[in-house]
């Protein structure tokens, strides 16, 4: 692979011309996708081995203004009120976006989810229901592969009323969605357009006050005594949040999203020097017809 | 037993003459009993294949990302032993199927690089007397369980077989100049990019010529396992499984679900 990532291996393109179908959904999903009209064409995957690691300026970094402030990324410094110049004490502290990672984590995200695609197009697919997504590290080389995978299908009668109609003409639709669930949001008035996932990742040098309250001193003369909020804390996974909705939100060119999911970790690289990573993901969607209410639902008390 | 799997235990054969005359045992639960039932099949015995087999060893280039084929074989034909042993059950029971189908390998601390291959499912038989051998004139086998059985009859598909493609793969180790090229990057690698890609397409190239070979028109309930199993980190087992099905009724008559909301806390 000369790394092109519209490029398909010679491998994908043996196992697709073979002609039966695969497809890695369940039997439930495959009978409810077979009764919206959409026929599975077969399984179809996108990998990306990235090289990975979590670079950063470290301890010799610091008082250094971070690659972020370069970038017109989010900075925000936080400065010790008590005068002290003391070897231990951390007179200053720093909250900074880690655009690299963001970058990276796209570069392995987007060339798995073209692969993917350029293997639904080959099958002359309309669609990829079903997707799954992951990111692994790779024994222990220092490498994180991206994986994306899902069932390729085909429009049977693009007229039927209980087909969802193409979204998206110039290329496969995608959606985490299957079964029903994909069911119940076309009955909603809803048609897949693609999936949408996106990160954002912010590090956090902390000051003493950070510090004293993540140890859990309480030290009178820094003013942590009792109950307090960690306000660096609370900024960086409110940024680290704030960051990755916006971003989802400007992909999404006014079709709503559905299904979303958002993850935030947390990790301590360093005593003081943490890591915090948001994650969304979810269907984007277009309405394509008035919303009709479901049938009241029956309901059930299981009695074992 | 010799590796021709043509001749059972005499414990089995003793085990399936009990059978034969009307007891049947299953690990289907209650629930999936009567959906088979529903679909006009009858359990006629709980049947197993097993084969324990010695995988051996291959050697490897550090640096180079290769499949292992010694490896690879052995893995498959200790797969396909333990299922042909447990079609043979299933043949001897005159059942049309085996559902429920579950492939294991496990280790056992006396036996080096031996592993045990079982395969492990329920005999079915179609109640109609109509047979529903596979195209090689064998019981279909499929990991579905009692309730994806109903439903994929209900949209029209019969199961041909359980399908699998294998490929145990190793990983190369990144040299010194490797690593210190991309040090302080986050950069794809094309060469492991490649490398998986290969293994895996592999592995489901093999599970589809498999189908084929049944004369199937698809593959359902597809699942990629990956397992290193005793080999160390750098070598991986790419396995593709799924259930190789055929069309036998255009009509799908799967019922409209009804939408509930439980009460329960």
């Amino acid at each position: 692979m000369s790394v092109p990532p519209d490029e398909m291996p010679e491998a994908a393109q043996r196992r697709l011309q073979q002609g039966s179908f695969s497809s890695g959904l369940s039997v439930a999903d495959f009978g409810a996708c077979l009764d919206m009209g959409l026929e599975p064409v077969g399984l179809v995957q996108g990998f990306c081995a990235m090289h990975w690691g979590a670079y950063s300026m470290g301890v010799l970094g610091r008082g250094v203004p971070p690659f972020a402030a370069a970038q017109g990324g989010y900075v925000q410094n936080y400065q010790c009120p008590h005068n002290m110049m003391t070897a231990e004490h951390r007179s200053w502290g720093q909250n900074y976006q880690q655009g690299w990672i963001e970058d990276a984590w796209r570069t392995g995200f987007n060339n798995a989810y073209s692969r993917r695609r350029q293997e639904a197009q080959s099958l002359g697919a309309d669609g990829v229901v079903g997707v799954v997504d992951a990111q692994n590290p790779l024994s222990d080389t220092g490498v994180v592969e991206f994986h994306l995978r899902g069932t390729a299908v085909t429009l049977r009668d693009a007229s039927a009323s209980s087909t969802p109609p193409n979204a998206a003409p110039s290329s496969p639709w995608s959606t985490f969605l299957a079964g029903q669930r994909l069911a119940k949001v076309f009955e909603a008035g809803y048609a897949p357009v693609t999936i949408v996932t996106s990160v954002a990742s912010v590090r956090m040098w902390s000051y003493c006050i950070t510090e004293f309250l993540l140890d859990g001193n309480n030290v009178p003369w820094a003013n942590t005594t009792g109950s307090s909020e960690i306000h660096q804390v609370v900024d960086a996974q409110n940024q680290v949040r704030d960051l990755v909705r916006s971003r989802v939100r400007s992909s999404l060119h006014g079709d709503a999203l559905l299904g979303a999911h958002l993850e935030v970790s947390a990790r301590e690289v360093a005593k003081g020097d943490f890591e915090f990573q948001s994650r969304l993901s979810g269907n984007r969607v277009r309405r394509f017809k008035e919303f009709e209410p479901l049938g009241v639902p029956r309901a059930t008390v299981r009695l074992s | 037993m010799t590796n021709s799997t043509n001749d059972l235990p005499q414990a089995t054969e003793h085990r399936l003459e009990e059978l034969e005359h009307g007891l049947f045992t299953s690990d289907l639960s209650v629930n999936e009993f009567l959906l088979i039932k529903e679909v006009g099949f009858h359990p006629v015995g709980l049947v197993m294949g097993s084969s324990i087999y010695h995988t051996g060893l291959q050697t490897r280039k550090w640096s180079q990302s290769q499949e292992l084929t010694k490896l690879t074989e052995a893995m498959y034909n200790a797969r396909e032993l333990a299922m042909t042993r447990m079609e043979e059950e299933a043949a001897e029971l005159g059942a049309d199927g085996v559902v429920g189908v579950r492939l294991d390998v496990n280790y056992y601390e006396w036996g080096k690089d031996a592993a045990e291959f079982i395969a492990v499912g329920t005999a079915v038989k179609a109640e109609d007397g109509v047979s529903r051998l596979n195209q090689l004139g064998k019981p279909f086998t499929s990991d579905l369980s009692g309730q994806d059985f109903w439903t994929l009859r209900q949209t029209g598909y019969l199961p041909q077989g359980l399908v699998m493609g294998t490929c145990v793969y190793h990983i190369a180790h990144r040299g010194l100049g490797q690593t210190l090229g991309t040090t302080g990057q986050n950069v794809e690698l094309p060469n492991f990019t490649q490398a998986l890609y290969e293994a895996r397409e592999l592995a489901m190239t093999r599970m589809q010529d498999e189908a084929n070979r049944l004369g199937a028109t698809g593959i359902v309930g597809v699942r990629l396992e990956e397992k290193s199993h005793q080999w160390g980190s750098h070598t991986i087992e790419f396995l593709a499984l799924g259930t190789a099905v055929t069309k036998t009724s255009e009509q799908v008559t799967l019922p409209k679900p009804t939408t509930i909301i439980s009460l329960d806390n």
